[in-house]
């Protein structure tokens, strides 16, 4: 790849050591969250949303 | 994208104009793709909610199968050839080592559609018995006509041509250049070809030694089973065939689109040789509720299955953090403040980040078909398209779409012919997928089946624990409709753009990883061992099954009669016949 393209609108030059992603970690958080919340919701989907499997 | 885009670097177009010839060529014909795909989407959605039927339902089998392999064959592997060829080209610096060549592999692909399509709209025709309902997920008992098989075992060759392609490009490099390092997008290339190679041998043993002889009746029957898992070998791998491209956009044009820099190379990097591993190992998870085949290799594929989160989730991670990586560099703040300083009003930037949101919810109901006991409550239900319209439908549709408003720039020198239509337009898919595929994933649950023409009955309802079953069909006919009205803003502003003048200096440079690939072992790049293992994982995944399939039920099958899809043509254009023979008799006999 090319050498750095500094964009227009680039209001600073930010290194790989100055940058820590902290608000990635947050939305990361969030998703793992959300997956969360679905698979207890999703128990109660499955299973008690539905009558009792019988397995012969 | 102007302000942006006269940066006075040359276009791809300036330093290989040979090369943008074919990137081009290969764009517009999956453009064509979706655009037709588009129609038959609109019929279908109108029809199975009865809302509008257009056509007969016996016909809908047809509309399935174009919309089904127009989109995720031509569409998306036509995008993916083109889009490779320009990576390909791009990263490692030099035009490819023939041209002829390389219109020789994009012309096998279009003949090869041609013949398939042929095959497939053959079935609106009851005076031809050229046909081929079978859908996308072609394999027996049910039967096309030799056309389509053929078609496909032709596309599929000119793919294997289009990665010898990029190998050969590869190598010629790599000649001049022994002591470097394989460019990122280069490696993303030839490992997703690699992982490509590996999957069709399914395909291809089921179509060239199965499906094919059986069509032409050089077989009386096979074994169902079989090509069905031959099918899967190949069908789950698919997906990301279609979904590599997206990744390489997200990790090497996309940063650049936010205004920062890759967060690293090295990550990129095993996230696609962990792809090139595992995604052929799973495709028994298609299969759970097939009898034939045991428990424990379905839950052999179920684990498999899991550890694919894996490489999605680091992707989320490293594309996350290089889009933040930009917002701050664009001078955004706090925790998620920064999300005020992107780009909102780039229609490839928002395109591509509101693919990867649906992508997401894509991921969770993927867990969901994945699980091997849940997967039973959603098995065949609407809920399955749902989920492959959130992946496939928008994650890599929606994706490419809005890579389109940044790449063409760069093959024709001309700028984009809106900018505000192309942002209205992946907004309106989005907000169109959201509704059709909550409505498609709610009606799943209720039990509402897929590839259903009429899925109404006498006598039974379907029990809406919220809302209706009428409420969510207008929902899933809105979300149609504007899916559809999404795709010809997209195609026509593309169109347009070959009436806007011809610009010089609109290159688009991308920039360095903040990690680069010199942080990472140089094992990464080896090819050859990547390759090798993901062969034996798939010799371990596939073995046992395969040989206790055919050890069952032998490599001809247990004596399935074919259902040929060419049944009710054919009859219909006997029965007159025989009808006007026998008046045509009785008037003579008295």
């Amino acid at each position: 790849m090319v050498p750095t393209m500094s964009g227009e609108n680039t209001v600073r030059e930010i290194g790989h050591d100055e940058f820590d992603p902290k608000g990635t970690l947050v939305l990361i958080l969030v998703y793992f969250g959300v997956l969360s919340v679905m698979w207890v919701f999703m128990y109660f989907v499955e299973f008690l949303g539905n009558d009792l499997t019988v397995l012969v | 994208m102007s302000e942006q885009l006269e940066s006075g670097a040359p276009t791809f177009l300036d330093k290989f104009p040979d090369e943008a010839a074919v990137v081009r060529a290969a764009l517009w014909s999956s453009f064509i793709a979706l655009a037709l795909g588009a129609v038959f989407g609109l019929i279908q959605a109108l029809h199975r909610t009865d809302v509008l039927r257009l056509i007969d339902s016996t016909d809908y089998y047809t509309v399935l199968t174009a919309h089904g392999v127009l989109m995720v064959v031509s569409f998306t592997i036509f995008f993916l050839v083109g889009l490779f060829t320009w990576a390909t080209v791009r990263s490692f610096d030099r035009g490819v080592e023939s041209i002829r060549y390389t219109w020789t592999w994009y012309g096998l692909m279009v003949a090869g559609t041609l013949m398939a399509v042929v095959a497939i709209l053959g079935g609106f025709v009851p005076q031809t018995d050229i046909s081929a309902d079978v859908l996308f997920t072609f394999y027996a008992p049910m039967q096309a006509h030799p056309l389509f098989y053929g078609g496909l075992a032709i596309f599929v060759i000119g793919t294997w041509l289009a990665g010898a392609d990029y190998i050969w490009t590869w190598r010629a490099w790599a000649a001049e250049n022994p002591d470097e390092r394989i460019p990122l997008q280069g490696f993303m290339v030839l490992t997703t070809m690699l992982m490509w190679y590996v999957a069709t041998i399914g395909i291809a043993i089921a179509v060239v030694a199965f499906l094919l002889p059986w069509s032409l009746g050089l077989f009386d029957q096979i074994n169902p089973l079989l090509t069905r898992t031959l099918f899967w070998f190949w069908g789950h791998p698919v997906v990301y065939f279609w979904l590599m491209p997206a990744y390489l956009l997200w990790y090497t044009v996309l940063p650049t689109i936010a205004g920062g820099r890759l967060f690293s190379d090295p990550l990129g990097r095993v996230v696609f040789v962990l792809f090139l591993l595992l995604s052929t190992p799973v495709g028994i998870h298609h299969q759970y509720v097939d009898p034939g085949i045991a428990e424990g290799f379905k839950t052999i594929a179920m684990t498999n299955t899991m550890f694919l989160l894996l490489p999605s989730l680091l992707t989320a991670f490293t594309v996350v953090a290089s889009v933040e990586h930009g917002a701050r560099q664009r001078g955004g703040t706090g925790l998620l403040g920064w999300l005020r300083a992107l780009p909102w009003r780039n229609p490839a930037f928002t395109g591509m980040m509101l693919a990867g949101l649906m992508f997401a919810a894509g991921g969770f109901s993927g867990m969901i078909n994945a699980g091997m006991n849940i997967n039973y409550l959603v098995h065949n239900t609407i809920w399955v398209p749902g989920h492959f319209h959130l992946t496939v439908g928008t994650a890599v549709a929606l994706t490419l779409m809005a890579a389109t408003y940044w790449l063409w720039p760069q093959l024709t020198n001309r700028r984009l012919y809106s900018r505000p239509i192309g942002l209205a337009q992946v907004v309106i898919w989005f907000v169109g997928m959201g509704l059709m595929s909550n409505a498609m994933h709610v009606q799943g649950l209720f039990g509402i089946p897929r590839r259903t023409a009429e899925p109404q009955y006498e006598g039974f309802d379907f029990v809406a624990s919220f809302g209706s079953v009428s409420e969510l069909n207008l929902q899933l006919a809105i979300g149609g409709t504007l899916l559809f009205i999404s795709t010809m803003l997209f195609v026509t502003n593309i169109a347009l753009s070959a009436g806007t003048p011809k610009l010089s200096g609109i290159g688009q440079p991308l920039s360095e990883p903040l990690s680069t690939v010199d942080d990472s072992p140089e094992i990464l790049d080896n090819l050859k061992l990547w390759f090798g293992i993901a062969l034996v994982l798939v010799v371990l995944a596939y073995a046992l099954p395969l040989a206790s399939i055919i050890d069952r039920g032998g490599l001809l099958g247990p004596g399935v009669d074919p259902v040929p899809m060419i049944v009710e043509p054919v009859a219909a254009t006997i029965e007159p016949t025989l009808g006007r023979l026998a008046a045509a008799v009785g008037s003579v006999v008295p």
